[in-house]
């Protein structure tokens, strides 16, 4: 046995995180989701921007990568826009995310019948990066001439009022890359001084808390818990929330064998023969 | 035949007959949607076959991600970019609107890039559009980063500190920040209170490493969860009570 745990085999701790997904997905194991004030912020803003009628846009940066955790993300963000009567605008920094975004917005606007062009539209893809968020900032129109269904922003309901990004109630940027520290915090917010918003993969999450402690960003969802707590908010339970009974279930078994592992070399390791 | 061939050729049976079953039973759809699930099943489950040992279906799927990450692309740019921005103006350029000519500049500066691929003789061309994309982007960048990532940043470590919960907060980052920048201090020999300093900044850049190691975890799990719900739910169409 001894033996067995100093040189355990690694697929056997596979084994275990792959029972820990899969039987509390079988089994209803419903975990409590308290909600951060970082995940608050955001749902408060939005609350705000609908009582003053104002447009709301995302930046969907993410790839098929990121799916399970920044499209719940997504979809809860605007099914409370839409929720509100809030004009949402999307559109995206990286290709892969094009045909995510498309069905998130479809979903949504399905749901609460949120009319394409009236109440939001999809700018698609387009690259430049920090140069896009500047021509964006000074000329939206000029930067996003048509959408992604070739209508003309400068006559479109949605996008004709907007002149650049300060005219935007906030902006929110759902993503699994480098988009918001990279991108639209210095090109961006730093200049043209609007609200901004992030959802992002649990990976990126530590490196943009100081964003939200210098009051760049007013609020931010991090990783599968993020996405939880913002669907616990508008009360639609979905993909994020069903899996955090699995997420908190393999924690806990990550958690015991970084204990065994660091037992067992305590006691054995250091010795002739230890662990390999 | 040894043991890693027979888990192969296993696996395989066990995935047809399994895709037989759900298609005859009705369970997944004889349609493009039907397809497509059972393709990205068999794609997920081959990928993470390499948890065993890596093997020629990880590779092939490994692959196939790359060329249709690649072409999805190239279609994304032609048809949302290049199409209506570069091409269709440019085309309709004639005596009388020559309000589009000047993308004429940024596109041949795009040709000129491409000749870094060609014969020496041409490839000089593209120090041109480098030349270009270096001077835009680091006079973009540098005042821009300056401004968010560096001033923005001095700002809130610099405030007063309070005798309340948000004044402890600021406290511990103002030790962390000067312990840190303290440890990567190299001019100075790190003994007596420098010495000091850095050991606390190096307990600081271990928790914050710790933090970090522990949100990767977290997203990679999300991401496997995000798999296994597909595969349960729907692939073999189990009606789950949570997803």
């Amino acid at each position: 046995m001894k033996a067995f745990l100093l040189n355990l085999d690694r697929r056997v701790i596979f084994v275990f995180v792959a029972l820990g997904i899969v039987i509390p997905s079988l089994a209803p194991v419903r975990m409590p989701i308290p909600i951060t004030k970082d995940v608050q912020a955001i749902y408060d803003t939005i609350e705000d921007v609908g009582a003053k009628n104002g447009t709301v846009l995302i930046s969907f940066d993410y790839g098929p990568s990121a799916k399970p955790e920044v499209q719940p993300m997504a979809l809860s963000v605007l099914r409370h826009c839409f929720r509100n009567q809030i004009k949402v605008i999307g559109m995206s920094h990286i290709p892969t995310s094009v045909g995510l975004a498309q069905r998130a917005f479809e979903t949504a606007a399905k749901e609460y019948g949120a009319q394409y062009g009236e109440d939001y539209t999809f700018l698609g893809f387009k690259p430049g990066g920090g140069s896009l968020v500047i021509n964006m900032g000074s000329d939206f129109h000029g930067a996003f001439q048509k959408d992604l269904r070739g209508s003309d922003t400068a006559e479109l309901s949605v996008t004709k009022n907007i002149r650049g990004l300060a005219d935007f109630a906030y902006v929110i940027c759902l993503a699994s890359g480098n988009t918001p520290d990279g991108l639209w915090i210095p090109y961006g917010q730093e200049r043209y001084k609007f609200k901004f918003g992030l959802g992002c993969t649990a990976v990126m999450a530590p490196d943009q808390y100081p964003y939200l402690q210098s009051g760049q960003m007013n609020g931010m969802m991090g990783g599968l818990a993020g996405a939880a707590e913002y669907e616990t908010l508008i009360n639609a339970s979905g993909k994020a929330t069903a899996g955090m009974g699995a997420q908190s279930f393999v924690h806990l078994i990550i958690i015991c064998f970084i204990v065994l592992g660091n037992v067992m070399f305590f006691l054995y390791g250091r010795q002739k023969g230890g662990a390999q | 035949m040894n043991r890693d061939h027979l888990v192969f050729f296993l696996f395989l049976l066990v995935f047809a007959a399994v895709n037989i079953y759900l298609f005859a039973s009705g369970s997944l759809p004889a349609n493009m949607t039907g397809l497509g699930t059972f393709i990205a099943a068999g794609i997920t489950l081959s990928l993470y076959s390499f948890l065993y040992k890596d093997n020629p279906l990880f590779k092939f799927a490994e692959n196939l991600y790359v060329g249709v990450a690649a072409a999805y692309t190239l279609n994304q740019v032609w048809y949302t970019v290049l199409l209506p921005d570069v091409i269709t103006p440019i085309s309709e350029l004639d005596g009388e609107s020559m309000n589009n000519l000047w993308l004429l500049v940024p596109t041949m500066l795009g040709f000129f890039m491409l000749t870094q691929l060609s014969a020496a003789k041409y490839s000089w061309l593209s120090r041109i559009a480098f030349a270009f994309v270096v001077g835009l982007g680091s006079g973009l960048a540098i005042p821009r980063t300056i401004a968010a990532n560096l001033l923005a940043q001095m700002q809130p470590t610099m405030q007063a500190i309070t005798p309340d919960f948000a004044g402890v907060n600021l406290f511990i980052i103002l030790v962390g920040v000067v312990a840190v920048l303290v440890y990567f201090f190299y001019s100075v020999e790190h003994t007596g209170a420098v010495g000091v300093a850095s050991k606390i900044g190096i307990y600081f850049l271990m928790i914050s490493f710790g933090a970090s190691f522990g949100y990767t975890i977290m997203a990679r799990l999300s991401l496997l969860i995000g798999r296994v719900g597909f595969l349960l739910e729907e692939w073999l169409v189990l009606q789950l009570p949570l997803f």
